[in-house]
């Protein structure tokens, strides 16, 4: 009965990588994909691949969110009041901490 | 008698991570989620681990890694928990309207020479969540 | 025995579940850092428990790689936040 066990998981990737979407902050979408990284090394033990899951878990829960986390602190959010390049972008109304 | 033993310790360390996900869901502000996702994942998983190593033997892989994970778990645990508090503070998260001390601003207050009232965050504490 | 290790990995599972929630609408930062934290741990107790239901010993190193650097990326996480990471 351990597709129990499975669809859970999966279901959890899916509602991660939804996260990961809808998520405006980009430090939260970051998050979400370390979650969905963490996730995904559990599914690929249960689904009877310990190796694969290893590189998962380094990778895409470890090494990928602090490269996105590299780019994104060294990237400029504060986007100036009166650029008027910046019309179309509304990422500084969510000034999350 | 080894399985009511086991069970028994699964039993308990799922309660306290039951607790541990309905606190981070239930609770106003970040500080007191920190409080939640420190001390009750840390004995969610306390137990849990015990429930493993009676289950499977101390002397057996399953212990080994279980009392490693003890290990890493009881150091580090602490140390994010007030590493993430720190960052919050710092960053000026507000506190929930119905806290009532904030000792760390008594202190700059009063070193300072500044009488402060001690309340919530930087004073817009709104309620979240 | 091991059905009991499989119905407390899928139960750690299902707190998972809830923590996605949090995650999901954690109004700062920090929320979801304890989120995901909290997350990640659950995940590596499901990854423990599902080892001692099939059995397999080589399942179980990789579960040392969430209890091991999930906190220290939250400790990473929590000096970003403070003062930028690089």
């Amino acid at each position: 009965m351990f597709w129990v066990l499975d669809y859970l998981v999966l279901a959890l990737i899916l509602a991660g990588g939804v996260l990961t979407v809808r998520i405006r902050s980009l430090n939260g979408a970051v998050m979400a994909l370390s979650s969905v990284g963490v996730l995904l090394g559990l599914l690929f033990v249960v689904l009877g691949a310990p190796d694969v899951a290893h590189a998962q878990l380094v990778v895409g829960a470890i090494a990928l969110p602090a490269l996105y986390l590299i780019a994104i602190g060294k990237t400029r959010t504060d986007v100036p009041e009166d650029d008027p390049s910046a019309a179309g972008t509304d990422r500084r109304k969510e000034p999350e901490r | 008698m080894r399985e009511v033993l086991v069970a028994g310790a699964a039993l308990v360390g799922l309660f306290f991570s039951l607790s541990a996900a309905v606190g981070i869901l239930r609770m106003p502000d970040v500080y007191t989620r920190i409080q939640c996702s420190s001390k009750t994942v840390t004995m969610g998983v306390l137990p849990a681990l015990a429930a493993l190593v009676i289950g499977e033997g101390a002397f057996s892989q399953y212990g080994a890694r279980a009392l490693l994970i003890v290990a890493l778990l009881g150091v580090l645990n602490p140390v994010a928990a007030h590493a993430l508090a720190r960052a919050a503070y710092r960053t000026g998260v507000p506190m929930w309207h119905g806290a009532v001390q904030d000792e760390s601003l008594e202190d700059a207050a009063k070193k300072s020479g500044d009488p402060g009232d001690g309340r919530g965050g930087d004073g817009s504490g709104k309620r979240r969540g | 025995m091991s059905t009991l290790y499989l119905v407390v990995a899928i139960a750690e599972a299902a707190v998972a579940a809830l923590l996605t929630v949090r995650l999901g609408l954690g109004p700062t930062t920090c929320d979801r850092i304890v989120a995901l934290n909290a997350l990640t741990t659950q995940a590596m107790l499901a990854l423990l428990f599902f080892a001692a239901y099939a059995d397999r010993t080589g399942y179980l190193d990789a579960a040392l790689w969430p209890a091991s650097f999930g906190y220290l990326g939250t400790i990473i996480w929590a000096r970003y936040l403070e003062r930028g990471l690089l």
